[in-house]
Parts: C-alpha cells; sequence; structure tokens
C-alpha cells in the first residue's frame, strides 16, 4: 500500500457544488475507479426442496406454492469442512490468475462476511497470508450480509479515490446454511452458500461511479443471530432448540429471520433507494442494461422490479433458484452465472447494483462494467 | 375502499383459494391455505392497491376480513 494519501483531483461527493446535496442520506460518485475483474465460486452440493417435503410436514400443496411463488427450488450448500473463506480464497486464485495481476499490486483486501473463520483474527488476514500477498497491504473485514457487497465495492472505490490504493481485492463469501435449523422453514429452504473475488483498480478516463448506502438499526432484531456473540455468548442453554408458533425449530445460535418485517422493509425501501440513486446520477431508469439485485428470493425480487417498472429481463432472477440466497456472495455470483455471456459480448454495460437485508442495511451502486478481464462461476473442489 | 373490492384482492392474493369462499365473517387464519406465505401475499396485495404497509401485529389482532378491512382502512385515513 502506498504512502501518497495525496487526495486526487479526480475524487467527488455529495458536498460537489455540481451534484445535489442530498442530506439525508450519504451519496457519492467516483471517478477513475473501475471493477477489472469477478469471480464466483460455489460448493457442489446441491439440496433441493422437493427432497424436503418433510420439513413441511408432508404438505405437497404448501410445497409446491413455496416452489411457484417464492421461487423455492435448488441450493447449493457446503460441507462441515468448508468455509466461506475456502470459496473466496478459490475465486480469488482463479481472479488473480485470469486478470494477471501481480500480488505486489494489490494494496488492500477486503474481506466481506459474516461467517468467518474465527472470532478473531478477520478473515481478510487469513486469506492475506493464504494468497500470499506482500506485507505492504491493508487488511479488513466488513461485517454486513447482503448489503456487504455493494458496501465494499464502495469501500474499494474510497480507498483508491482517496489515494492510498490502486489496487484492492474484494472477496464477499458467507455460508449461511450453517447458521440455519434444519428444521426451521422460514429459512433453511432459503439459503445456500458462495464466495466472490472481485478486482477494483484506478483507471484513468473510468466513467463516474455512484452509490448510495443506507441503514435502519431499528430493526437489527428482525434478521439475526442472536446468540454466539459478547452479548449472549454460546452456552448450554444457547444450544436448546425450541419450537416457535408457527411451527418452526431453532436455537439462539441458529439464524432467526421475520420473514414479514424483512418482506416489507424490501419492497419499501429498494424501490425508493433505486430510484433516488439514479435521480442523483441523473441517469434515466431505461439507460440501466441490468439491474442486480441481491438474491433474496423470486418474490422479493419480481416485486421490486415491479414496483420499479422495470424490464424483467434486465433483472437477473434466476440465481437463487440455482444456489439459494448466498448473502453477500449472492450479487457477485448473478453476474457470473447469469450475465457473463452478455457481458463479453458487449463494449460495455451499465449496472445497477443492490443490496439489502441483515442490519437492516441495504446500499445501491451504479457503476460500468467495460472489458471485464474475468466474470465467471466456478465450482469449489476441495 | 368498498369491503368487496378489498374481498377480492384478498381472494386473489391468497394461492388456491377459490373464488367466492370469503365472507367479511371469514376467519381467515382458519383457512387451509392460510400460512406465512400468504402473510407476505397479502400484505403486498394491500401495499400494492392501498398503499398501506400492513404487520405482524395488524395479522394478530384481526381474526376476520372485516376486521382485516377496518385495519387497512383505518391506516388508509391516516
Amino acid at each position: 500500500m502506498c504512502n501518497d494519501f495525496v487526495t486526487p483531483e479526480n475524487w467527488a461527493f455529495t458536498s460537489s457544488t455540481h451534484w445535489p446535496s442530498l442530506k439525508s442520506m450519504p451519496k457519492c460518485r467516483f471517478l477513475d475507479v473501475r471493477i477489472t475483474g469477478l469471480v464466483t465460486c460455489v460448493p457442489p452440493h446441491e439440496k433441493c426442496i422437493d427432497d424436503e417435503l418433510e420439513l413441511f410436514g408432508g404438505n405437497m400443496q404448501q410445497l409446491k406454492r413455496l416452489k411457484k411463488t417464492i421461487g423455492l427450488h435448488k441450493r447449493r450448500v457446503v460441507d462441515a469442512d468448508t468455509t466461506a473463506a475456502d470459496l473466496c480464497e478459490q475465486a480469488a486464485r482463479r481472479l488473480i490468475e485470469e486478470t494477471a495481476v501481480e500480488l505486489a499490486q494489490i494494496d488492500a483486501v477486503i474481506c466481506v462476511t459474516q461467517t468467518p473463520d474465527y472470532s478473531q483474527p478477520c478473515n481478510a488476514a487469513v486469506l492475506h497470508g493464504r494468497l500470499g500477498l506482500l506485507k505492504d497491504c491493508a487488511a479488513l473485514d466488513v461485517n454486513l450480509g447482503c448489503s456487504g457487497y455493494v458496501y465494499g465495492l464502495w469501500l474499494a472505490h474510497t480507498m483508491i479515490a482517496s489515494g492510498g490504493c490502486e489496487r484492492v481485492l474484494l472477496l464477499a463469501g458467507d455460508t449461511i446454511s450453517r447458521l440455519v435449523h434444519a428444521k426451521d422453514r422460514a429459512v433453511a429452504p432459503l439459503f445456500g452458500d458462495g464466495g466472490s473475488a472481485t478486482l477494483i483498480e484506478r483507471s484513468a478516463g473510468a466513467p463516474a461511479a455512484f452509490f448510495s448506502l443506507q441503514t435502519d438499526g431499528s430493526g437489527y432484531d428482525k434478521l439475526m443471530v442472536p446468540a454466539g456473540g459478547a452479548r449472549q455468548p454460546c452456552s448450554a442453554a444457547t444450544s436448546l432448540v425450541a419450537e416457535d408458533a408457527a411451527g418452526n425449530i431453532r436455537s439462539p445460535e441458529n439464524l432467526f429471520m421475520d420473514g414479514a418485517e424483512i418482506f416489507n422493509f424490501s419492497i419499501t425501501e429498494e424501490p425508493k433507494s433505486v430510484t433516488e440513486l439514479l435521480e442523483y446520477a441523473s441517469v434515466e431508469a431505461g439507460a440501466v442494461d441490468f439491474y442486480v439485485f441481491h438474491q433474496a428470493n423470486r418474490y422479493i425480487l419480481g416485486n421490486i422490479a415491479k414496483r420499479l417498472k422495470l424490464d424483467p429481463a434486465k433483472v437477473p432472477m434466476e440465481t437463487v433458484e440455482r444456489f439459494g440466497n448466498q448473502s453477500s456472495a449472492s450479487i457477485p455470483s448473478a453476474i457470473c452465472g447469469e450475465l457473463s455471456a452478455t457481458l463479453a459480448g458487449c463494449d460495455s454495460a451499465q449496472m445497477l447494483l443492490s443490496g439489502f437485508g441483515v442490519g437492516l442495511s441495504w446500499a445501491s451502486a451504479l457503476v460500468e462494467f467495460r472489458d471485464l478481464s474475468v466474470c465467471e462461476l466456478i465450482d469449489y473442489t476441495s | 375502499m368498498e369491503l368487496d373490492t378489498f374481498i377480492k384482492h384478498f381472494e386473489d392474493a391468497v394461492e388456491d383459494l377459490e373464488s367466492g369462499i370469503l365472507t367479511p365473517e371469514t376467519s381467515f387464519k382458519d383457512l387451509k391455505s392460510w400460512d406465512s406465505l400468504a402473510v407476505l401475499t397479502v400484505t403486498d396485495a394491500m401495499d400494492m392497491e392501498y398503499a398501506v404497509t400492513l404487520r405482524k401485529a395488524d395479522f394478530e389482532s384481526a381474526a376476520t376480513v372485516v376486521q382485516l378491512f377496518e385495519i387497512v382502512q383505518s391506516k388508509l385515513t391516516k
């Protein structure tokens, strides 16, 4: 990481007289920074809701409704020996190989995850060592989930625009399947796993990238793992499972989701966030080539698209049915899994990326993809 | 906001519900197809049709279709 922190002339934030000042939320734009390539790694083991009729008390009608309406189908999950760091490492190795970036050129590694290998040290440091990066390289984790990929991109852009970095390696991945209780219908059939690696670098003449970041911490308990942190350490008591009013079984060490509240949050905040970012960037909705939302489930995706009156062909939605909700890896997974051929065949593409979830936290980015060295989805091999 | 229209939207929102089966006094939670998915789809329908956000507590406090109608109506007038 270079020591020259002189602010480049090209940086710009909302305080700029050329851009509207929106005091209600942080919005910013960056110039001369671009995404060079991205790779997503998924575990090979596949689960299918058709094999889980027992979870729904043998109610085939309910299972069919969930498949049809929510879009639950298949998901890829890790085995007990594989972590998000493993998936991210394999994605990073492929990315480094395909972009031909030298390890010495990477000034920082950011790891976005809520399923790190250890409570200490952070995954970024562990992966820094495993990838053999140089000592002149910052490494830090970001503890965010479904909004985390966009937050990670924003942080990488910020680090480059500040003058501190030339190239940032962003790793975003989670293994939420290991946090859900198998008998919790509200979450067990939803979540899959994935890890991603994205290279972001300074690039003179790169078009502007726009970001907005938002939080509603009053909803922190709507999607959470109550036990396992300092507030409620794991104990014999926290490992005990209980059945809730809806018949779902979990312990405080498992992921809890208030589905109705998360749904309300998604359909209320997401369309607003996207609309406001487009206004800020002065870009017409129709000028965006693809809207890549966090792959929560097809129902939420369809709803957001409907409320924004988007052309469904511009909104990837198949990823969640193939791989499940992959938390911080879902946006790169949708790009690599559904759009790589299209992106390879065009000079550039205007992409609106938007993640929302645990926090409650949401973030949107409007970025142009141009000349990607790699955009690939790979299977994890142990 | 008319009760008949509200019932139609409710019917349309819940999968596998035959048309005409609902009355104002129907205990909707006793319907065979009433589950957490139906909560989502009805919430969605009310938001789309009336721009009203229903919360978990609203579903908990209403027992019949007309009681849910009254909750939506009260939110409309706020």
